[in-house]
């Protein structure tokens, strides 16, 4: 049998028409019931199209969408076999698709390897090249948002200790062990500190140079040497240019795993899936570089190099979910080993005298 | 299912739905799965083969229809769009970082430049999809302006949040007239012709059932000492409550009275739901014509009700099984890695794991019983009369770019 029929349409309009179907060795021809010659196509330009109990066939490159519709399964068989492009079993379906697969992965392995290695090299070299002026425009951006947060506004005291009467001279006793460790540190930009009224044993650095110390961890701390060596790490994450390199990745991975991958059925969790498993590497570097910094700080500073590893062990259980902190990574153990073993030996200078350290300790007791 | 009987015998003017739910279940499953590893990019693979699904399965007056377009161009659209909105947000993540006037607004602006924005993604979005609907050799267009429909479309939806949805029929029929008149198919003419008030009537009694619960706990909350609570909130101090509750001591009341009324209102709009939907697809199918052809829609509503219960149990089962599944899994991990540094890392990736199957299962769930149900109800509930119509179409129209589905893609605003 190498004739048939069919249903044809011929692309310019509506109209359907009932046709004869003839295979030629070199091509299909379409004709009417007349013997008028419809078209006329080459196997290898039939295409075969998605309809349920048929065969439906279209011509590929054609600019009008001309269509035959094959009926008879053994008639369509027949086609199927002198089609190249043709396939009824779905192989080649499956053989492309499984193609497109394999790219997909591709491009998503490469995806995880630019948010894993490519994004935290980008914000490395970026941050420190940004000028200081809009580090510190974003520094003020993000204390906003810090503040809106930490700042509950309970009591009616303000955010920052240290104003009222009874806290001026906890704030003087600060900012002497402050000068000390911005002698020692020699940074490019001024630090601005201050302890907030709140109650969890905390401290962070925001871009711009402001820290932020948390009440909770002065009442958890022995002596002044323990807040300089936490302030020493929160002045790591300041040299090191954490905060701004924290923002360039977060700008980064929103981008890469939020918009370019879109929003499909549920996409969005595997995206925050992805988010929050390369944030989590990426922070965990800069702590352990933010120990090495406030270690050598504190060395260089005449203080007590241990002192750090103290205040890490007092308030390693205690974190505070969902906030970058100091003391969020779960290898205490191993901070304060290499802590210890950067600290040096020899005999220290107190930070702050035993009445400078009282005071100290007041300096949210304004209210 | 029996009684939507897909085998049935095609009638001139019908509608049929040859379409397997075990095929759609395969099809949606593998996509999960793939759309899981891909981090999502398989999408683009997914919703293509999720539209020849539906279109090639759906025959009118004899004939089944054709999607001819395919997933190199939704990703080719996506590209687009993405080159076309960095700049957009780069420019807002900047104004963002200034803390003038601009700065405090941008957050305000972006919603309203997206909104338009999503809006217009969403007409240009419909074109690709016309001109990608083959029937019989010839293609859907669609012309208009989509910045003209972007404008109308949110200056309506403002409208519609203004008067607590009563504009909402009018804000339909107003969008689906525009839509349908620029809508051909070859040189046939669509246009749009049910009336909003019509809707407005129907839709009044649930639009009563949902806001009179929450009517009354508004006139309770107006009827309390607005000045103490204020005076209240402005001093602060330790004890904010106890001070609110002194000033009003019906306030405690009144809080609980209103929870209840907005828990009520909330079952309602739930329960009511698959009404609302069945009412306005039978309300829109009504309304739509090509010339001399005309759409009668008998879509039933315990048959909508019916997919909504399927959606519910399958949705329950999954959710035990996803219970019991992760439960062992946490345990398991507990159990493996301990509870020190890399535990927690550990039954941090279990629970996002969990989370990213449950929410792919639940979505994949909806779409094989709500929305396949909906488009399989939806299409053989149609009448169609004046098919004749139909015969003597001359082709017109271009194929469009994929621009508008890759905007809506960025925007969130796609749909199937």
């Amino acid at each position: 049998m190498n004739s048939g029929t069919g249903i044809y349409f011929d692309g310019v309009t509506s109209v359907r028409r009932e046709a004869v179907v003839e295979l030629t060795p070199a091509a299909l021809k379409i004709s009417g019931p007349d013997g008028h010659l419809w078209g006329e196509w080459p196997y290898n330009e039939i295409e075969e199209l998605a309809a349920p109990d048929m065969l439906r066939l279209g011509r590929r490159g054609s600019p009008t969408l001309e269509r035959l519709e094959i009926r008879d399964p053994a008639f369509a068989k027949e086609i199927d076999v002198l089609a190249i492009h043709v396939d009824r079993t779905g192989l080649l379906q499956r053989r492309q698709r499984m193609r497109v697969i394999g790219w997909t992965f591709a491009a998503t392995a490469s995806l995880v390897l630019v948010g894993w290695f490519g994004l935290p090299a980008i914000a490395a070299r970026l941050a420190p090249v940004l000028p200081a002026s809009v580090e510190r425009k974003l520094g003020d951006a993000v204390d906003i948002q810090v503040r809106g947060m930490l700042d509950t506004g309970k009591g009616g005291a303000p955010f920052e200790c240290g104003t009222a009467a009874a806290e001026t001279a906890g704030r003087a006793a600060l900012d002497k062990l402050m000068r000390r460790l911005e002698a020692a540190a020699t940074l490019p930009i001024p630090l601005r500190t201050s302890v907030a009224r709140r109650d969890e044993a905390n401290a962070i650095a925001l871009p711009g140079g402001h820290i932020y110390v948390f009440r909770g961890l002065i009442d958890k701390a022995d002596n002044a040497d323990q807040i300089a060596g936490a302030i020493a790490h929160e002045i790591g994450h300041v040299a090191n240019r954490d905060g701004t390199k924290a923002i360039l990745e977060g700008a980064g991975l929103s981008f890469l795993f939020g918009m370019l991958l879109g929003d499909f059925i549920g996409g969005g969790a595997v995206v925050l899936a992805a988010k929050n498993v390369l944030q989590s590497s990426y922070s965990r570097e800069a702590e352990a570089a933010a120990d090495t910094y406030g270690t050598e700080l504190m060395n260089k500073a005449g203080g007590d190099g241990r002192a750090l590893a103290v205040i890490l062990e007092k308030t390693g259980g205690a974190t505070e979910p969902g906030m970058k902190i100091l003391m969020d990574h779960p290898e205490t153990k191993a901070r304060i080993t290499s802590i210890n073993r950067l600290a040096a030996a020899r005999p220290s200078v107190p930070f702050l005298e035993a009445g400078e350290w009282a005071a100290l300790k007041q300096i949210c007791a304004g209210s | 299912m029996a009684s939507f009987d897909a085998s049935g015998i095609a009638t001139s003017g019908g509608v049929r739905f040859l379409g397997q739910r075990q095929s759609y279940w395969r099809l949606l499953i593998r996509g999960a799965a793939l759309l899981m590893v891909t981090l999502g990019i398989y999408r683009f693979w997914l919703v293509t083969d999720i539209r020849r699904f539906l279109w090639s399965n759906t025959e009118i007056a004899g004939e089944a229809l054709e999607y001819s377009g395919t997933a190199l161009e939704l990703l080719l659209g996506f590209l687009i769009a993405i080159a076309l909105l960095i700049p957009i947000y780069t420019a807002f993540f900047l104004a963002a970082l200034d803390l003038a006037l601009l700065g405090q607004l941008s957050g305000l602006i972006a919603f309203a430049a997206l909104a338009v924005l999503g809006q217009y993604a969403i007409y240009r979005a419909r074109r690709y999809r016309l001109t990608r609907t083959v029937y019989r050799g010839l293609r859907f267009h669609q012309k208009g302006s989509a910045w003209a429909y972007a404008f109308r479309a949110v200056a309506w939806w403002i409208v519609t949040v203004v008067t607590f949805g009563l504009a909402y029929p009018f804000q339909l029929a107003s969008l689906e007239r525009y839509k349908m008149k620029n809508t051909f198919y070859g040189d046939l003419a669509g246009r749009f012709e049910a009336s909003g008030f019509v809707l407005l009537l129907r839709g009044l009694p649930m639009w009563l059932l949902f806001f009179a619960p929450l009517a009354l706990a508004v006139r309770d909350f107006v009827g309390l000492d607005w000045q103490a609570l204020l005076d209240a909130l402005a001093q602060g101090g330790d004890d904010v409550m106890g001070k609110i509750e002194g000033g009003n001591p019906g306030l405690g009341s009144v809080v609980v009275f209103a929870m209840l009324m907005a828990g009520i209102s909330i079952t309602l709009g739930a329960l009511l739901y698959p009404a609302f939907q069945t009412l306005i697809l039978r309300w829109w199918s009504s309304g739509l014509r090509f010339d001399d052809l005309q759409v009668r829609s008998r879509l039933l509503m315990r048959h909508v009700y019916g997919a909504y219960a399927r959606f519910a149990g399958y949705a329950g089962l999954f959710a035990v099984a996803m219970t019991i599944a992760g439960t062992a899994a946490l345990l398991l991990t507990d159990a493996l890695a301990g509870s020190d540094a890399s535990g927690q890392i550990a039954t941090t990736l279990v629970l996002l794991i969990g989370y990213v199957i449950t929410a792919l299962g639940i979505s994949t769930i909806y779409r094989a019983t709500v929305l396949f149900s909906l488009w399989q109800l939806g299409m053989e509930s149609l009448q169609l009369s004046g098919v004749s119509a139909l015969e003597k179409v001359k082709a017109s129209g271009r194929p469009s770019s994929a621009f508008g589905e890759g905007l809506a893609d960025a925007l969130n605003v796609g749909s199937y």
